[in-house]
């Protein structure tokens, strides 16, 4: 008896040295700031020293959360956390799924290549993904030289086809003539026309200082004065800045869902399959009957790491717009985070939002465990 | 019979369009990965104003000119160690501890390891980054603003949840007749987890320090609210420094931005298939 009880000592013990290091971190890193911010979000708090510092501060009501709810800001970035978990929802797991199908049906060959390629997004820094895509996307960056070169591309060839039609191009010199300004007028239209007052004799006029020029310059010439410069001002522009934003989330997480599908579809038994497609089901009864009903648990753990992933793509939008311009491509993370550090400090606030983003994971926490429940057990 | 014929036919032209269809959209994507990262590798060899020229041409004189001033104006010197630390400290922190409560949970009975188990799992989905201004309070309320051991600290709180569900889950598939019968050879819990569990570990550990050692080494949301010290940084927030003043500088930026790729890189093109092993067993809800 004596024997036994120490034994149950030993045992308390041990057990308390091995579960309570990681307890306390746990406590220190998850429990503690949720406290804290519950205590903040109600008081007065703004900034200094916390306990006995020269500043009083104490409970001052629900203020803070009624001038979250009262701010259009927020429900701006709130939407644009929707948008994000739309992309994934819609976008990613579509996506990430039809990818890992056509290499789990063996549809495509190299599935090792394909699946490495995609997943290196993950990766990679999400700083580098940003201010990668951010040049991408700016308006002097790639995408503005390629669609610029080809506009400028398309319109030689019609100036090269209106030179040889109009005898404008004489043993590879300019030289211009009445029909090739009424043919170049009408090549450039009302846009190009605006630019003289008088269009006929002041594009004469211009067409002639050229003449005897070689026909390259000339070109050169007129391209750089009749192609628009097109650029793609999507992260300058409040109503379309998110959309790149959301492609990039697209573009970085699609080849983590892949991995996810890839790998559950792989515990199916390849033989029901084969026996399936032998008795003559069709792929589609494939998909449907087998694999499908295999994947539900999976899609709906997506799903739910979509949720809880929207509320913490802080990094990707911090660095990519910093939630410009005019605030457009605010996140709540990014909200909060202006309301703490940027401009004067407002703790309270930034804490009941922060309270608000937990609560929201909370909810989350409640519906996985009634997803489970439904669909029974872990598929993972 | 013609009607067989028939269906085959329209058979093989449905799966050849559907195989198209699939090469076409998995190959754009694929395209969409490699040309951007290969711009960027490739812009980094071109001085800033040989890019505002042209950026989709090859270099004409490559220069590794942008790379040695990047590395000087960036700190990277200063910058590889501080990941490194934080990188390995955090994942054999998040490890070791994990397996040590995942052991106490799952091989010494006791009424505290249902809630605190639960605790823990419900912090799965609980990220950190929604903590960020309580945490930034809290570490100033500790002392512990700018310094490694508040980046340590959270790392490893941040990562602990899904740890320790993994790990407890890897602990409870190992036979509880090995643990009893070292207990009754007169064995203490410490050395049973030293000399039994941790050796059959290895498996979790490896996916654990696969989800950690990337996840630690590119974070940049939570260690850009705890320190502000250079000495302290890491590679992200190297590389963040060269959006702002630095963003028109293009050269410069391409280059510390593959400075700062180039070791996970190298770590994914290693490790690939154990990394996407650990991504899916990694990816738990709770």
């Amino acid at each position: 008896m004596a024997n036994r009880r120490k034994v149950d000592y030993e045992a308390r013990g041990a057990y308390w040295m091995m579960v309570l290091p990681a307890f306390i971190i746990y406590l220190l890193v998850m429990a503690f700031p949720i406290v804290l911010s519950i205590v903040l979000s109600v008081s007065n708090y703004s900034g200094g020293q916390m306990f006995g510092g020269t500043e009083k501060w104490g409970f001052a009501g629900f203020g803070a959360y009624a001038k979250v709810f009262a701010d259009p800001l927020f429900w701006n970035a709130l939407k644009n956390n929707m948008y994000i978990v739309a992309v994934s929802v819609f976008g990613q797991i579509p996506l990430g799924f039809f990818f890992a199908y056509i290499i789990f049906r063996r549809t495509v060959r190299w599935p090792d290549f394909w699946q490495s390629v995609l997943y290196v997004p993950n990766i990679i820094s999400v700083i580098v993904v940003a201010l990668l895509w951010q040049t991408v996307f700016s308006p002097h960056g790639p995408l503005a030289e390629v669609m610029n070169a080809i506009s400028r591309h398309s319109f030689e060839k019609q100036l090269n086809v209106l030179f040889a039609a109009t005898g404008a191009a004489v043993n590879g010199t300019f030289a211009p003539n009445d029909s090739l300004v009424t043919g170049l007028l009408k090549l450039v239209g009302t846009a190009g026309a605006n630019m003289f007052e008088n269009p006929f004799p002041e594009l004469k006029d211009l067409l002639l200082s050229f003449q005897g020029s070689k026909i390259p310059e000339v070109m050169q010439a007129l391209c750089n004065l009749f192609v628009p410069g097109w650029s793609p001002e999507f992260l300058n522009r409040p109503d379309v800045a998110m959309l790149p934003v959301l492609f990039v989330i697209l573009w970085m997480y699609t080849g983590m869902y892949l991995i996810l599908f890839l790998a559950n579809m792989q515990k199916i038994d390849v033989q029901i399959i084969e026996a399936a497609r032998i008795d003559g089901a069709r792929e589609s009864q494939v998909m449907n009957y087998i694999i499908l009903p295999a994947l539900t648990g999976t899609i709906v753990n997506s799903a739910i790491l979509a949720i809880s992933g929207s509320l913490s793509s802080f990094a990707l939008v911090f660095a990519m717009t910093g939630g410009g311009p005019n605030h457009v491509t605010e996140i709540l993370a990014i909200y909060m985070y202006n309301k703490a550090f940027l401009g004067a400090s407002n703790f309270p606030l930034a804490n009941a939002i922060s309270l608000i983003m937990v609560l929201i994971s909370f909810i989350l926490i409640i519906i996985t465990k009634q997803l489970e429940k439904r669909f029974g057990g872990k598929e993972e | 019979m013609s009607d067989e014929i028939k269906d085959t036919a329209w058979t093989r032209l449905g799966d050849f369009l559907g195989k198209f269809f699939a090469y076409f959209i998995m190959v754009i994507f694929a395209l969409m990965t490699i040309y951007p990262l290969f711009w960027l590798v490739m812009n980094s060899f071109k001085t800033t104003s040989e890019f505002q020229i042209s950026q989709l041409a090859w270099p004409r004189a490559p220069t590794f000119d942008n790379y040695k001033q990047a590395w000087w104006m960036g700190d990277f010197a200063l910058l590889f160690p501080n990941s490194f630390i934080y990188t390995i400290g955090a994942t054999a922190g998040i490890i070791f501890l994990s397996l040590l409560a995942g052991f106490a949970f799952a091989k010494i009975p006791s009424r505290a390891t249902k809630p605190i188990y639960a605790s823990f799992v419900v912090g799965i989905l609980l990220t950190t980054n929604t903590l960020m201004i309580p945490l930034f309070l809290e570490m100033n309320l500790l002392q512990l603003y700018n310094t490694r051991a508040a980046v340590l600290l959270v790392y490893i709180g941040s990562g602990l949840p899904t740890a320790v569900y993994l790990a407890t889950e890897y602990v409870r598939s190992i036979p509880t007749a090995l643990v009893e019968s070292a207990r009754i050879d007169g064995a203490g819990f410490f050395k049973i987890f030293m000399k039994i569990i941790l050796p059959m570990s290895i498996p979790v550990a490896t996916t654990l320090a696969i989800l950690n050692i990337t996840g630690i080494w590119n974070e940049f949301a939570l260690i850009n609210i705890l320190v502000s010290k250079t000495e302290l940084k890491s590679l992200p927030l190297g590389m963040f420094k060269f959006s702002g003043s630095l963003s028109t500088d293009y050269g410069k930026q391409f280059a510390a931005l593959t400075i700062g790729m180039m070791p996970m890189l190298l770590f994914y093109i290693i490790f690939r298939k154990q990394i996407t092993k650990g991504v899916a067993a990694g990816a738990v809800k709770g």
